[in-house]
């Protein structure tokens, strides 16, 4: 029996394994633009506003040979879980574009902008914990 | 996949049938319970379970049982569910065999699904020995209760969050994408300790469903979807506790 049980827990090992870690957010990064890079219409660009999870920052849309970026300056945020950028077209993210997991919770960063979103819609960069639906903080790209 | 599965099981069975045999019993009935594991995702299933020994030798079984399945998982992708949408036929049996109609699909993301169904099984079964059996059982029909969460749909080419998604309440077996709600499958192997006690192997097939509460999808024919489907396939271990 005791060998029965060992093997279960082996197993049960095994299995527990294969899951993915997370990854470390906590290490601050600091990513840059080119210097040919230009921010989209002038200053597009806006303030995080933050929902108690001290947010701060600015995120500004670069331009690039056709390729559109999201960069967060001098960001900084509290840690939480699944955090991910949005361009969206509210405030709360009902419509919006996933430019991926948060890569840090301080420093600069940048993000790829799939296609060419109309910011008239898409007007809004969030910081959003998206297992808990949770949203960490905004900023509204003004022209 | 399947296919492979069942080639193993009856592989090894029939590596085991030099067996001496005595007569089987006329009915069996045993508790079940089971744990599977797949990436990011699980499932635990308690099972009672009437079995009766069929054939001459009493080797076959065949019955009914009643299975409460708990399904949890992290950040899991639901499909298009209805069959009309997802497959090419809808004709029962052959819509497991037809083929998939991908450009109908898409995607909700289930943040944290958890879902419990309560549903009427039946069961099928072969003893190679007095040690070593082989199975197959299925959920047939019950209902769903569990865990509301967000969701992300992703489908024609927007994403939008849906704040509540919740799992499908009506379970129905009527084959392949037919199905409604969450149903449970299993192929096991089962090797009997002594005449109280055994452990089986299990190879699960696992249909989950979520539905959305505000956000839809619209379909290419116009109407809105609302029902999604997550197919698990995972791997376990289960001791099963004989009654009679």
């Amino acid at each position: 029996m005791r060998k029965i049980i060992f093997l279960l827990l082996l197993t049960t090992i095994f299995f527990l394994a294969c899951n993915k870690n997370a990854g470390s957010l906590t290490e601050s990064i600091n990513e840059r633009v080119d210097a040919n890079a230009t921010v989209v219409t002038g200053t597009m660009a806006g303030t995080f506003t933050s929902y108690g999870q001290n947010v701060a920052g600015t995120a500004k849309v670069y331009s690039q040979n056709g390729k559109l970026s999201l960069v967060l300056e001098n960001f900084s945020t509290n840690n939480g879980p699944d955090l991910h950028v949005y361009l969206s077209k509210e405030t709360m993210p009902v419509n919006f574009i996933d430019l991926g997991k948060l890569k840090s919770i301080s420093g600069n960063q940048v993000y790829d902008i799939p296609g060419t979103p109309d910011f008239g819609q898409y007007k809004y960069a969030l910081v959003h914990c998206q297992q808990y639906n949770h949203l960490f903080g905004s900023a509204e790209l003004i022209k | 996949m399947i296919k492979k599965i069942l080639l193993g099981f009856f592989l090894t069975a029939s590596a085991v049938n030099g067996f001496s045999q005595s007569s089987l019993p006329k009915v069996s009935q045993f508790f079940d319970l089971t744990g599977t594991l797949g990436e990011s995702e699980g499932a635990i299933a308690g099972a009672y379970v009437h079995n009766w020994h069929l054939g001459k030798k009493k080797k076959w079984e065949i019955g009914y049982g009643v299975r409460l399945t708990s399904y949890f998982g992290v950040k899991k992708d639901y499909i298009t569910a209805p069959a009309r949408l997802s497959r090419s036929s809808t004709i029962p049996f052959v819509v497991v065999f037809s083929g998939q109609e991908t450009k109908n699909w898409d995607t909700l993301n289930v943040q944290r699904p958890f879902a419990n169904s309560f549903n009427a099984s039946v069961n099928f079964g072969y003893n190679f020995s007095h040690k070593w059996s082989a199975g197959f059982n299925i959920d047939v029909i019950g209902f769903t209760f569990g865990r509301a969460t967000s969701g992300v749909l992703t489908s024609n080419g927007t994403t939008r969050t849906e704040t509540v998604t919740k799992p499908a309440a009506f379970n129905l077996l009527l084959t392949g994408d037919n199905d409604l709600g969450s149903l449970n499958s299993e192929f096991f192997l089962k090797y009997n300790l002594n005449n109280r006690w055994a452990l089986k192997a299990v190879y699960q097939f696992l249909f989950s469903e979520y539905t959305t509460t505000t956000i839809k999808q619209t379909a290419p024919d116009g109407t809105q979807v609302d029902r999604f489907r997550n197919k698990v396939n995972a791997f376990g271990l289960g001791i099963t506790y004989q009654l009679q």
